[in-house]
């Protein structure tokens, strides 16, 4: 079984330092390397604006993971953070179907796009002389 | 497809209020349900990190807004509430605003 790529974003308690939001982002990334997984990139969007009240506050760290990794490794890595004290919400996406969709979608829009004006072309040059329709 | 074709002698074009006391009292504006945006936009995968355009969609309160609202096609419907609904679990966005 292939590796599945996985978003992992979390919120962070607002009154951690910086150092150690960047600690518990790298237990995260260790942890998916460690397991054979291949962490895409990491985002940090430092302190937001919550839209309501999560333990009492009002911002918090947010942090992004991306990587590649095998389901189980997601599962232990949901099971820790939910254990963390310090991190307060996580969501994680299995976003590997949903972009292969969207990729499938736009090359065959794309291709449908091509014939259109091939088809156009191909009319324009046979029945008229000069240009043909404007694609 | 869908529910607005063909009934434009209901939905008169300043989308005035239909028959039945329920009614809110509120006018909605029911044009532009031919384009959906994410249609024209060409957007395959709406995010739901991306808070900029979800807000779009979501008023004050916080509601999902029905998609008559914008003219948003059913799959594209769906997508956005997926989205919304998720960017609530995170925080990024409001599940009922006072």
């Amino acid at each position: 079984m292939s590796d599945r790529l996985y978003e992992i974003l979390f919120i962070a308690d607002s009154n951690l330092g910086e150092p150690d939001v960047d600690a518990l982002a790298a237990q995260v990334q260790g942890y998916v390397e460690k397991e054979g997984g291949r962490v895409q990139k990491v985002e940090k969007w430092g302190k937001k604006r919550l839209a309501y009240l999560v333990r009492r506050q009002r911002e918090a760290y947010y942090v992004l993971v991306v990587a590649e990794a095998q389901p189980t490794v997601v599962k232990e890595i949901e099971r820790r953070l939910r254990v963390t004290d310090g991190v307060l919400r996580f969501i994680t996406v299995r976003v590997d179907e949903e972009l292969r969709k969207a990729e499938r979608r736009r090359t065959r829009r794309l291709a449908q796009e091509e014939k259109r004006r091939e088809r156009m072309s191909d009319r324009a040059s046979s029945s008229y002389e000069g240009e043909g329709v404007s694609p | 497809m869908g529910s607005g074709s063909g009934r434009g002698a209901f939905r008169a074009g300043a989308g005035g209020q239909r028959q039945g006391q329920k009614e809110s009292g509120k006018r909605y504006f029911f044009r532009r349900r031919k384009v959906c945006k994410f249609c024209a936009d060409k957007i395959d995968y709406v995010d739901y990190k991306d808070v900029k355009l979800l807000s779009a969609f979501v008023p004050e309160r916080g509601k999902v807004l029905p998609r008559r609202m914008f003219g948003t096609c059913a799959e594209h419907q769906r997508k956005l509430t997926v989205a919304i609904k998720r960017a609530r679990n995170i925080a990024l966005l409001p599940f009922a605003a006072e």
